[in-house]
């Protein structure tokens, strides 16, 4: 063995190992990741079981749109801002004494579908799927994960049980 | 190291290793939802929101519908309200996106320095240099400001004239080199007014253009589309079957030529002559008007001078042609002569014709209440220019797109005198070649995202709302100058606080002229929403001058020259407007199919006697010769393209290319036709030497020959009205299965089963359609390089073919298709591929699913119709072109093949819409890109399913004629792939 091999091949396997490592400890990209930590401590929990507000009180574009819309927070402030709840309430104080207006929130993003992939809420609300048939129960959640993976099998397991469409075609453009 | 690692092991395992950590290194799309702070009502994400506004690509004025998806257009389609575009656009229009978000836009003011560079300064700074340059010239005396700006609007032009008041200057020009003046001197000749005729040319049944080529640039060209494919239609008429006659008396063919029934080569310059002729016959045939109120003898001392003898000899046309436009022209029960070019004779000619037959006030009519002149007279920016070069002016404004420097006849040194100005101020988006001498340069916005208003003609008042927020920091040109002016010397109000007010103030006057009755509200907000006010104009009766016939004209003398160059305006880049947006660069010329370069046009004979070298298919090899071109205005270089399309002796080349500037897509490409054009003319004498250089032009067409197979089908209306088939023999109609032949079980539809139709009669190969699925479907432009690779990404094109000599006599002029995905029902792409990323939807269409494709190109391979497209190469969209994609279709990368989805994106949409409304969809809801965008509407999509659909109808039409199919015919049969397009065949008449 050469000295070219001596240094070649631990230089080869390095690189093989290192990227093999990266592979195995990386998530793919579009599967469900549940260490998402929030910029604000937002409670779906308080929000939607607790006090009971609809889902598309906040995701209002959900039955009109592809996207289900994250709530502006001129929405919060509804609440928050009036006196319906006294005031602005203790919970929001912190974020408004440290941030600047606009308050522009930068939330981390729980759910991505791959791209190819055209998936649109409008249909599945008005078919009645409820919203934690895909989402689990958020409204027990205080920060929301994701309970299913939402891959094209899971997708495909209610479009056969519910005679929806099964043409690729429909989702994939 | 021969008993270890080999150098090329390493490599492979390294590759894999690399391979591997790359993976993760795909970063996933944004991780971070930021939503609006403050929501805007009219914004839902995801869903597109429309506004109508104007086209401002040309002069036609088509209203346009703007589609917004958050914030940003990434869409126009007619205006179906419109009556000029009634819901279509062409392709130049469609580009219009590519304007806005073109990435060689000027982004901030800048100023150049004493050596010659260009520093960014702040709009404050250059609003100040610019106020005191132009304070300055005020004080230095009367008319020592000029403005060359483009015609923006009657509003906005009347700012453009206060702004250079207040400066104490009258000195301002709309300038367009293409322009009216030669139709509007006639019109002053002929019927003593100088406004313009509206044609109405679906009202005749014969059309002769002299030198008009309506079908591409001249005059309205979406409106004439939709005309004469109406004119074109078959009709019953008194003897059956019957579509319109046109001839089209030009040089070059064009699609004009290609689309009528004679193309008339004539000389170059000499089509007024022609028509002169044709006049001349008309009055000894006895074929006037018998309410003409003129007498034939009249006509014949008029025309004397223009014999058929000798106009044939100087124009070389025959005079059995000249005889055969005459009695078209003068016996049909309704004609209309057209005329085009620079040559006011030519328009003089064509309204005597029209006059003198009895189709003033029916096929072209005068209206009343005409829009004001929108352009200055040549004569009069030829003063203005006179004025710069003399040094009465200080500062000249350039603005508007209206690019001086690069469309002005050379003779008036108009660039010289320009650049020479003491100060130069450009306004405008691309910085182009009057910018490259400007002293300063103010970024201007875009028409879409600008106010404005337009009067194309009597009756039609467009109104353009800005359709989104401005991308770069410009600011609106005339914004810009109402500050200036309020900023003038005192004493002086402006109207205006700015151009949104201008336009307001301006529609309410209209209102009060309109509808004085209504609400201001009502009326300003249903412009808004229409896109304007539209109203039937009265026709006015005119009477032709008394003295027009005691004016003789002279013929236009012949050229000595054996060889004349003629510049055309390229369909796409119109006077040189269009050359900086991709699309237009990357779609093919239609009757060339030449991309990215000029080129010129020499016809086969010509090539002979120069000693070109022909080549079967000039474009396969490595180059081909360049011709050097003497002109008295110096000499220029151009790329030899042989075809017959051309006159022998003519060499025709393209305008609009050969800028020096004006964006990465522009410079540098061919040669710019208007600096060797004379001043009124579109023709020029030279002498032509071969180079010995050799140069490609690119092309991604392989054969001009269909080799006898049924590509693009044509017959005749004779054989049409007896019911006969058509008498092509195809060679490969032997092995046509007779019937239908099924190996496996018919798929079945049990919902819808899209389908299309295309008549091929109606279209006119404009490229509206390859346009509007560029921008549809989020095409990937190559550039030259790739699309001589054969990589060019339309999934649907143009395809234009030339008969050959031997089937000429039962041919069209050119055969001319739009191609798309024939979503057969037996595709050969479905079985070949290994990864069923091409199958067969319940609907009917051939899905191709991006992320199962691995890229074998074996469903390209093994397509008939060269429909589908790979991806060779990683798409770019250079900041921001990227803000036009479309964000329902996925953008897709490199090893991937794609094709035409009939707009799959658009079907699913109005199915979810009729799902969840709970109701049926509606025939008609569901257009397809191609379809919508069509101006001659040959295109119909629809539910094949529905037995009262459109589609259904219309094929049901067309086979109902005769016995058999009509012209109802599928393309390829003999591969009995059962497509679910079907085209209906073009139309010719025998000739006798």
């Amino acid at each position: 063995m050469g000295t070219t091999n001596r240094i070649l091949i631990p230089i080869a396997l390095l690189i093989f190992i290192g990227g093999a490592f990266t592979v195995a400890f990386s998530e793919r990209p579009w599967a469900p990741r549940a260490d998402v930590e929030q910029p604000i401590p937002f409670s779906h929990r308080v929000h939607a079981g607790i006090n009971k507000i609809p889902c598309q009180y906040c995701h209002e574009y959900a039955r009109v749109s592809a996207t289900s819309g994250v709530p502006p927070v001129a929405r919060c402030v509804g609440c928050h801002g009036s006196s319906l709840l006294g005031g602005i309430e203790p919970i929001t104080q912190p974020w408004t004494d440290t941030h600047q207006p606009p308050f522009e929130i930068r939330w981390n993003r729980v759910y991505t579908l791959p791209d190819f992939v055209k998936f649109v809420h409008k249909p599945h609300i008005w078919a009645g799927v409820a919203c934690q048939e895909c989402h689990g129960p958020v409204e027990t959640m205080d920060r929301v994960v994701p309970v299913h993976e939402i891959n094209m099998g899971f997708c495909l397991k209610c479009h056969e049980q519910r005679g929806a469409t099964q043409d690729c075609f429909v989702c994939h453009h | 190291m021969s008993d270890g690692l080999s150098r090329r092991t390493f490599l492979k395992l390294a590759a894999t290793a690399g391979a591997a950590t790359a993976i993760p290194g795909c970063e996933p799309a944004a991780r971070k939802i930021v939503p609006y702070v403050i929501p805007d009502e009219n914004i839902i994400p995801g869903v597109p929101s429309y506004y109508a506004t104007l086209c401002n690509e040309c002069d036609a004025g088509c209203g346009v519908i703007a589609k917004i998806r958050e914030g940003r257009v990434i869409k126009l389609e007619g205006n179906p309200n419109d009556p000029i575009s009634q819901g279509a656009i062409c392709a130049r229009g469609q580009a219009a996106l590519q304007g806005v978000y073109n990435p060689d836009r000027l982004g901030k003011p800048k100023r150049r320095l004493p050596d010659g560079t260009l520093r960014e300064i702040s709009w404050e700074d250059a609003l100040k240099l610019l106020n005191d340059r132009l304070a300055a010239a005020a004080k230095a005396g009367k008319d020592r400001v000029a403005f060359i700006g483009a015609s923006q609007g009657p509003t906005l032009d009347k700012i453009a004239v206060t702004w250079a008041q207040a400066y104490g200057s009258s000195r301002v020009a709309f300038w367009a080199r293409i322009n009216d003046e030669p139709a509007r001197a006639a019109a002053d000749a002929c019927f003593g007014r100088r406004d313009l005729p509206v044609y109405r040319l679906n009202q005749a049944q014969a059309i002769v253009s002299f030198g008009a080529d309506f079908l591409e640039t001249w005059g309205s060209p979406v409106e004439q589309t939709r005309q004469f494919a109406e004119f074109r239609t078959p009709r019953d008429g008194t003897n059956g079957v019957t579509i319109g006659k046109a001839a089209y008396v030009s040089p070059r063919m064009g699609l004009t030529g290609a689309k009528s029934d004679l193309w008339v080569a004539a000389n170059p310059g000499t089509e007024g002559d022609v028509a002169m002729a044709v006049l001349n016959i008309i009055a000894s045939q006895g074929w006037l008007a018998k309410n003409a109120a003129v007498d034939a003898e009249a006509v014949k001392k008029f025309t004397a001078a223009f014999d058929p003898a000798s106009v044939s000899q100087r124009s070389g046309v025959a005079v059995d042609q000249l005889n055969q436009l005459a009695a078209w022209l003068g016996q049909a029960d309704g004609a209309l002569a057209l005329a085009g070019g620079d040559d006011p004779q030519a328009y003089i000619a064509a309204y005597l014709i029209n006059a003198l037959t009895g189709n003033v006030g029916r096929t072209m009519v005068f209206l009343e209440g005409a829009p004001a002149e929108a352009t200055t007279r040549p004569e009069e920016v030829h003063a203005i220019i006179r004025a710069i070069s003399s040094g009465a002016v200080d500062v000249v404004v350039a603005a508007g797109g209206a690019n001086p420097v690069f469309t002005m006849p050379s003779e008036w040194g108009a660039a010289a005198a320009i650049k020479g100005a003491p100060f130069l101020v450009w306004m405008g988006e691309v910085p182009d070649e009057t910018a490259a001498g400007a002293h300063l340069l103010l970024p201007t916005h875009h028409p879409l995202e600008s106010w404005r208003d337009s009067a194309p003609r009597a009756g039609v008042y467009g109104l353009g709302q800005p359709v989104m927020q401005p991308v770069f920091a410009s600011r609106p040109l005339h914004d810009v100058l109402i500050s200036s002016a309020q900023n003038a010397a005192a004493g002086q109000t402006i109207a205006w606080e700015n151009a949104q007010d201008a336009i307001t103030s301006a529609w309410q006057d209209l209102q009060g002229k309109l509808a004085p009755s209504a609400n201001a509200t009502d009326f300003w907000n249903q412009a808004l929403r229409t896109g304007g006010a539209f109203q039937e104009a009265a026709v006015t009766a005119v009477t032709l001058k008394g003295d027009v016939l005691n004016t003789p004209l002279a013929p236009r003398a012949e050229s000595r020259s054996q060889f004349t160059l003629v510049g055309f305006p390229h369909i796409f880049f119109y006077d040189g407007r269009g050359a900086n947006k991709p699309w237009l660069q990357e779609i093919p010329e239609p009757t060339n199919q030449i991309v990215w370069d000029g080129w010129v046009e020499v016809h086969p004979e010509t090539a002979a006697r120069l000693g070109l070298q022909t080549y079967e298919s000039t474009y396969l090899y490595g180059g081909i010769n360049v011709l050097e071109i003497a002109t008295p205005s110096g000499r220029l270089e151009l790329t030899a393209n042989v075809t017959p399309l051309v006159k022998p002796g003519v060499l025709a080349a393209p305008i609009g290319q050969g800028h020096t500037a004006y964006g990465r897509y522009a410079k540098g490409r061919g040669v710019n036709l208007w600096e060797y054009l004379p001043a009124g003319s579109r023709a020029v004498p030279v002498t032509v030497r071969v180079l010995e250089k050799q140069y490609k032009i690119v092309t991604p067409l392989g054969k001009s020959d269909m080799m006898g197979r049924s590509i693009v089908e044509a017959m005749s209306v004779e054989e049409l009205a007896a019911g006969r088939q058509p008498e092509i023999v195809r060679e490969e109609e032997a092995d046509t299965p007779k019937t239908a032949y099924e190996m496996y079980d018919p798929w079945k539809y049990p919902g819808h089963k899209w389908g299309m139709t295309v008549d091929v009669q109606a279209c006119t190969g404009c490229s509206a359609c390859v346009a509007a699925c560029y921008a549809e479907n989020n095409l990937p432009v190559g550039g030259k390089f790739e699309v001589d690779r054969g990589r060019i990404m339309s999934w649907i094109r143009i395809e234009r073919f030339i008969p050959t000599a031997a089937e000429a006599a039962k041919a069209p002029n050119l055969y001319i298709a739009p191609i798309m995905c024939q979503q057969c029902d037996h595709a050969p792409c479905e079985p070949v591929c290994p990864v069923f990323a091409s199958h067969h939807t319940p609907e009917g269409l051939n899905a191709q699913i991006y992320n199962r494709c691995v890229g074998t190109r074996f469903c390209e391979n093994n397509c008939p119709y060269k429909v589908r497209r790979f991806n060779w190469f990683q798409a770019e969209w250079p900041e921001p072109l990227n803000l036009q994609l479309n964000p329902d279709v996925t953008v897709r990368g490199p090893g991937v093949m794609e094709k035409c989805t009939f707009c799959i994106q658009r079907i699913t949409t109005a199915e979810i819409d009729a799902r969840t409304a709970n109701r049926q969809l509606v025939d008609g809801e569901i257009i397809t890109a191609c379809a919508q965008a069509c101006p001659a509407r040959a295109i119909t999509f629809g539910d094949l399913n529905d037995p009262n659909s459109a589609i259904i109808k219309r094929r049901l039409e067309n086979s109902a004629r005769s016995h058999n199919q009509g012209r109802t015919y599928t393309m390829l049969p003999e591969f009995n792939a059962l497509p679910q397009v079907t085209y209906l065949r073009s139309l010719y008449w025998e000739k006798a």
